[in-house]
Order: structure tokens, then sequence, then C-alpha cells
């Protein structure tokens, strides 16, 4: 129980730090860079939950995001409906479509199911672009309602959002759930053999983190007030990704953590923003050969350990 | 009585070679049965089609009366018929406890109560009680053994199948290992059938022998027989594995 | 009709190109590269490069680009792949790393916009009352070439047994004496360097930016499902299969609908037949 009550402080202290942080450096570009880091925290520990319990990666973790926004951006935009919507409505877009490509490809071994999310997300891309009179193209779709008036409100909820998100989903990774799902990353025919009906758990996981992710995406556009194709990129996708390598994969914290510092880091760090992308792959490089379990939660495991 | 698991004509090819071919024979609850052959006779091939791991060509398992076709494999667990696998296949990077836990999360075990408990009684069951917490990556191989069969045992199955269970044992592994599999089958009322293919501890331990060669059975009958039949002796000599030298 | 005919073995060439690299690498090594789309796009870069500013005169350009590629993909093998041979999830991360520094890098170095590399043949060649563009023409050429030369390669010199042993036994392979290491060495540069003449090749039509290694990597993608993973012969059919269907669709239907010609195989693949056209058996 020590552990657990070292973990729960450090998760308060952090807590209490990013509710703090607008509000030391009053700065509307600052929150802006607070929210978006937030969000792709929430992005982060949904695909955690999934690939990184399961093993199975998913290279199309944006499929799921753009779903959500775009969803958002049209019940608001075309319908008229209020903003509020779109998170609930992104979340189950984004399932329905965890289940068109999770299902035919889970059921398989080997890399069916990484490549058949790169591709998915990859071709909403292109459709988004195709079906132009739609969605609005290369532009996509501006001038939505936002959630909240103020940017600060904004950012506080989508902070609530992160804290929910990953109590849920930590919960779960720490139930009988998290216990068949790294199981199944040790070996599915054993899991099988132990009697767990495998397709079920991979498929299911997939549409929770689906369902996170697309929520996300949701307050994405919201922040933004717009939505355009890039939120199906294959660059963000990896992005997430490298977040998760950094943050430690399997925590659900670590890849919060990760998240928040690797989109932190380049902005403030000035300068490097548009290097951004050149920044993570050397970080990511360097942790595959020097540190595989990650930066974050190797670290707060070291600086936590029980005094000998 | 209807037999516990009854299997007729099954028969399994890949391309041209015929791997298991026309087996049939039947098992009553309650026994100790082995399957004997040399390697490459179809044994682990065989229990692959029983347990839902491999689709049969030809042929009918069934189990408890009840047709096994086409289920997969974890459906079949739930209806009571476990396996080990020949190769010890643990989670890796979760503890011992956690491996057995995952047993006791099959649905036909997992609203029996408290699964940690549940896990700690069948670790103490196969010996692995006070291990409970290491992570299995560290395990030496007789342990990982035993924790194959508490898997398989937490899903409270009728029959249990084991595949070379003493494959790769040290000679001071293998009685106690024996005798785990004699107490479970007392005390847990198990039936029981081992796949080997030569051991002395093994021929001991069962009551009735299937002989296996090419796919086919080519006996059943009890050891002291078995060893003694001549195709079951011809199948050993010429090859370049020692023969059983039981008699 | 012919219209249909010719562009559609055109496509089917480039994306036949594209896919058997990918699967080569992924058939003898076991290495998904997923920046094999990259490959494609260094070979188009170096063109640039080359003939845009240093003016070197265009056959040149092509054959040092190729050869510049492959050897970047041999290098990358050797220093960063091999290290992490024991973890294929690091080896995918690797290859995304490798994807996304030059997706990053050509937009650091030309920025965003299109480049422009000349064709090799500039004339039309107006055959049988169609107009097809002569670089076209010489893609497809040269892409039957490439395939006829490999597959002399793989069955008749020592070098493709060797390539062929290791892609049905590494360990067995290895027992012979066959240096698998640097086998996988030499299979990467062959397989950057088919992708990267690719790019020199279709970079007069097609586009040179820096995303322009993700389209042909989804298109390899589906190619090498819907044929089988490690299957070349199946990545030629399924190249053929797609490539005329996109032509067909885009001729037929609307050029948008292009995309949704391999999605819809691919799913169609996956939900039918996973292992695809003529996975499951060796490589070759």
């Amino acid at each position: 129980m020590r552990r657990l009550n070292k973990d729960v402080v450090g998760a308060v202290a952090v807590l209490v730090l990013l509710a703090m942080a607008p509000l030391v450096v009053r700065s509307d570009y600052f929150s802006g860079i607070l929210t978006v880091s937030v969000i792709y925290a929430i992005w982060a520990a949904s695909w955690d939950f999934m690939s990184g319990l399961t093993g199975r990666e998913n290279f199309g973790h944006a499929l799921f995001i753009g779903a959500g926004a775009y969803t958002a951006a049209f019940l608001n935009s075309k319908l008229d409906l209020s903003p509020w919507w779109g998170l609930p409505a992104g979340a189950l877009v984004a399932v329905a479509f965890s289940l068109v490509v999770g299902f035919p490809t889970l059921r398989l071994r080997g890399p069916y199911f990484a490549l058949a999310m790169l591709a998915a997300a990859t071709i909403m891309q292109r459709l988004t672009r195709i079906f132009w009179q739609y969605t609005g193209g290369e532009e996509g779709i501006p001038g939505l309602d936002p959630l909240f008036e103020s940017h600060l409100a904004t950012y506080y909820f989508c902070l609530a959002a992160l804290v929910l998100a990953s109590v849920l989903l930590l919960f779960l990774a720490r139930s009988s759930w998290g216990t068949i799902l790294r199981a199944i990353r040790g070996d599915e025919a054993a899991c099988q053999a132990a009697g767990i009906n495998v397709t079920f758990y991979k498929i299911a996981a997939l549409m929770i983190s689906a369902a996170v992710a697309g929520a996300g995406g949701a307050l994405y556009a919201d922040y933004q007030e717009a939505v355009t194709p890039d939120v199906f990129a294959v660059s963000l996708s990896i992005t997430l990704i490298i977040m998760v390598y950094v943050g430690g994969m399997g925590t659900i914290w670590g890849p919060v953590g990760g998240a928040i510092l690797l989109a932190m880091l380049p902005e403030l760090l000035r300068g490097l923003g548009e290097y951004r992308l050149w920044v993570y792959s050397v970080v990511l490089i360097f942790i595959l050969f020097y540190s595989p379990g990650g930066l974050v939660a190797p670290l707060w495991r070291w600086l936590t350990r029980p005094s000998s | 009585m209807t037999a516990l698991l009854d299997v007729a004509g099954v028969t399994k090819r890949f391309g041209g070679l015929v791997a298991v071919k026309d087996v049939s024979f039947a098992l009553e609850a309650g026994e100790i049965t082995g399957i004997l052959g040399p390697n490459g006779a179809g044994k682990t091939t065989l229990f692959n089609l029983l347990t839902g791991f491999m689709a049969t060509d030809r042929g009918i398992v069934r189990f408890e009366g009840r047709a096994l076709a086409d289920l997969p494999p974890h459906r079949i667990v739930n209806l009571g018929l476990a396996r080990t696998f020949q190769l010890c296949r643990p989670f890796r990077g979760m503890s011992v406890l956690e491996n057995a836990s995952v047993g006791c999360l099959a649905p036909r075990v997992r609203h029996e109560g408290s699964v940690t408990a549940r896990a700690q009684r069948i670790l103490e069951q196969v010996g692995l009680a006070d291990k409970a917490a290491t992570l299995v990556d560290v395990l030496p191989y007789g342990d990982l053994r035993r924790l194959e069969i508490a898997r398989a045992l937490a899903t409270r199955p009728k029959l249990l199948l084991l595949d070379e269970p003493f494959a790769g044992l040290g000679s001071n592994e293998i009685g106690p290992l024996s005798a785990l599999i004699r107490k479970l089958h007392a005390e847990e009322g198990l039936t029981i059938l081992i796949i080997e293919h030569k051991l002395r501890e093994f021929m001991q331990l069962v009551r009735r022998v299937i002989a296996m060669d090419f796919g086919e059975v080519i006996a059943i009958g009890p050891p002291q027989e078995i060893v003694r039949h001549p195709r079951v002796v011809e199948a050993y000599i010429g090859r370049t594995e020692a023969p059983l030298g039981l008699a | 009709m012919l219209n249909i005919l010719v562009y559609g073995a055109v496509t089917s060439a480039i994306y036949a190109m594209l896919a058997v690299g990918f699967t080569l690498i992924f058939g003898v090594a076991r290495i998904l590269n997923l920046s094999h789309g990259a490959f494609y796009g260094l070979g188009a870069y170096a063109a640039y490069v080359m003939t845009g500013l240093l003016h070197w005169p265009l056959p040149l350009a092509a054959v040092v680009a190729v050869g510049f590629v492959a050897a970047f993909g041999a290098a990358m093998e050797r220093l960063l792949v091999r290290p992490l041979r024991s973890s294929p999830l690091a080896v995918l991360m690797i290859t995304l790393a490798v994807a996304l520094i030059f997706e990053q890098g050509m937009f650091l170095l030309f920025g965003s916009e299109a480049r422009n590399v000349p064709a090799f043949v500039t004339e039309t060649c107006a055959c049988a009352g169609l107009d097809i563009s002569g670089q076209r023409l010489l893609t497809l050429g040269a892409g039957m070439v490439v395939l006829a030369l490999l597959y002399v390669f793989i069955q008749k010199t020592r070098l493709g047994s060797a390539i062929l042993a290791i892609s049905q036994d590494p360990e067995g392979a290895q027992y012979m004496g066959i240096p698998a290491n640097r086998i996988y060495s030499v299979v990467m540069g062959l397989s950057a360097a088919i992708a990267a003449l690719a790019g020199v090749l279709t970079a007069p039509f097609l586009t040179v930016q820096p995303t322009m290694d993700l389209l042909p990597m989804v298109k390899a993608f589906a190619i090498v499902i819907v044929g089988g993973l490690g299957s070349i012969p199946g990545s030629i059919l399924a190249a053929l299969l797609l490539g005329y269907s996109e032509t067909v669709v885009s001729y037929g239907i609307s050029p948008a609908w292009t995309e949704i010609v391999s999605l819809i195989a691919v799913l169609l693949t996956l939900i039918l037949r996973p292992a695809g056209l003529l996975g499951k058996r060796a490589a070759f």
C-alpha cells in the first residue's frame, strides 16, 4: 500500500502543478500550450490502454481522434447542435470506426492490425480532402462554437477530462481487465488455453481506447474552434506512440507524463517548435537504444524506491 | 455410461503429410491415460485438434457427449477440457500469482469467489505458493511446468491434457512432478491424458496407454502389454532414440 | 479502352516496384519497414538535388540516387535495425523514426512546396491513337525489367539462393554458413534501391514533397496485404489487380474514388482470406 500512496501523492502533486500553472504564468499562449498538452495526454493514455497493455501496436490512433473531431464539427456546424453533444457523439463514432477496423484484423495474428490502422487513418485523411464539399477539404471546418467562452475554463475542463480518463483507464488497467490484457501480451495462445476469449478482450480494449481518443478529439476540435484533415495525420499517431514510449508503455500514467513533457518541451525551448518531430525522433531513437522502459515511469520509480 | 471424451476417426493433413490418421479412442471419467509414440507420431497435433487449436479434416470429437467441431479453444476450455503446452508458455512480465489468476478469470470459474484467494490456493496445490510474487521470467524450468499445470487447473477442468510434462526436467524433478499429477488425480478426481515419448515414470503413472506411430493408433492397452506389443517395439527399433527399456 | 490498358499497366508497375521491396524485406528478415516510403521519397529528392541543384546529367543522377539510397538502406539496417533485432516492436519503431526524420528533414531542407525533377523522356508517344508520356512508358518498361532481373537474381545466383534459404529457415541457413546478418543488409539495400528507382522514375510526373512517402506506403501495405505478406508473386499479382482496378475506377467513376479501391480491397482480404492471395507460402 505504501507504493500506492506514493503514486497518489505524486499524481496529486502533478495535478496541482498543472492546475496552478496558468494562474502563475498569465498568458493566453501558455494556457493554450497547456490545453493542447493535456489533450495529448488524454490521447496517449487511451493508446496505452489498448496497445501498451496488449502489445498490439496501433499505428493509426489518429483515426479515432479525427473521427471524434469531425463528428463534433459536423454536429456543431452543419446541424447547429450545441458543442456539448460533440463529446459523446465523437466517442461513439470513434468506437464505430474501431469496430470496422478492429473486428477483421484483431482476430488475426501478425502485423495486420497495425498496418490496417495506419492505412485507415491515412485513407480517412485523403477522403476528407477528396470529399471537400462536405468536409471543407484542406481548410476543414472553421468557426465552431467553443464549450466555454473563457480559454481558462476550457483548460480546466480538459484537465478534469484528463483526470477522469486517467482514473477510469487506470482503474481498468489495475483490475482483472488489465491482468487479462497483459496476459494477451504475454502469450495469446496460452491465454486461450486459460479459457479467455482473447479476441473479445482485444476488441473491447480497442473500443474503450477509441472512445476516450474520440472524446479527446472532440475536445480538441472544440479548443481549436475548427477542425482540419491534420487531425488524421500519421505524424499525430506517431507522436502519440513516441510520447507513450517516453512515458513508459503499459503504465497509463507514464504516457500522461510523457505526453505533457513532450508537448510542452519544444514550445518552451524557443525556436524548437518547427523541429518538433525531429526532436521526438531523436528522443525515440535514444530511448530504443538506451532506455526501452521509457523515461518518466522508470525515473519516478527510481525516485520513489524504498530506501534500503 | 457415456465416455468423457470420445474421439472417432480424427484425421488431419498438412499438404501432402497426414499428421493424424483416423485416430479413435475413448476416455472414461477418472482415468489416467497416456499417449505414447516417437517424435513425429502426431501426438501434439492430436492435442491441438482435441483442444480447438487446429481444425480436424475428418472425424468427430465429443466431450461429455457434446461435439466440439469448430469451437474455438477458449470455449472448449470453458466446457471443462484444459491443456498444457509442450514448451512452457508463461505470461512473461507477470508474477506467478498473476499467471495463475488468468486461469481463474475464465468465464467457467469467474464468479466463484476472490480471484486472488483461489489463485493462491492453486499455487499451494502445485507447490508454488512461496514463489507467488516472483516474476515468471526468472523461474526455473521445473517451476514453469508446475505453473503451466496451475494455470490449467485454475479453470477447474474435468479433463486435463498434459503435453510432455516431463520433458526438459532433471531426474530429481521428475519424481515430485509425477507425485503431483498422482495427487491431482486423486484429490480432484481429474481425468488425465498425458503425452510422453519415453519415460519409466510415465509408464508407472498411467493405467492405459494409447500407442501412436506415424499419426495412427497402433495399440491400446495397459502399460505392461504395450511395452511388449510387436508394433510398438517395431516403432522404436530402427530409430535413433533409445528404446523404452522397461522389460 | 487502350487508355485503361496502358495506364493500368503503368500504375501496376509502380505499385509492384513499391510493394516488392517491402514484401522482400519482410519475407526475408521479418522487418516491417515503415520507412520504405522514405526510400521512395529519398530517391526522388536525391534526383531533384542532383539535377536541379548540382545540374548533373539525368542518367548519372538517377544511378547515383538509386545507389545512394541503397547504401542508406543497408547502413540503416546495419546501424539502427540490427542492434534492436531482439524486439520486433523496437525495430518497427526505429523504422518509424527514420520515416519521421526523412519527412521532417525534407521539409526543413526544401520546404513543403512540390519540387521538379526533369523527365528522362520528354516526348510523348503517340502510338495506336494514344497520347502517353514517354516517361510513363519508361517507368512501365523499367518496372518490368527490374522485376525480371530480380527473378533471375534470386533464382540463378548464389546470393539469390542464400536469400531464399534465409527466408525459409534463418537458423538452418546460418548453420550452413550463410551470414544472415550480411544478407539482411543486402536485402534491405536491394529493397531500398527498387523503391528509390520507383521514386526517380515517377518524380517527373508525380509530386515531390516531404509527405510523398505516405501514399506509397499505404499502397504498398494494401498490395502486400492483398497479395500476401512475404510473397513476391503475390505482390506482383496484387499490384496488377489494384493498379488496374484503380485505373478502371478512375476512368469509369472518378479519380477521387481510387483510394476507396485499396481500402475495400484490404478490408475484403482481411475478412475473407486474411493470408492474402498467395500468402502462407515461401517468399518466392
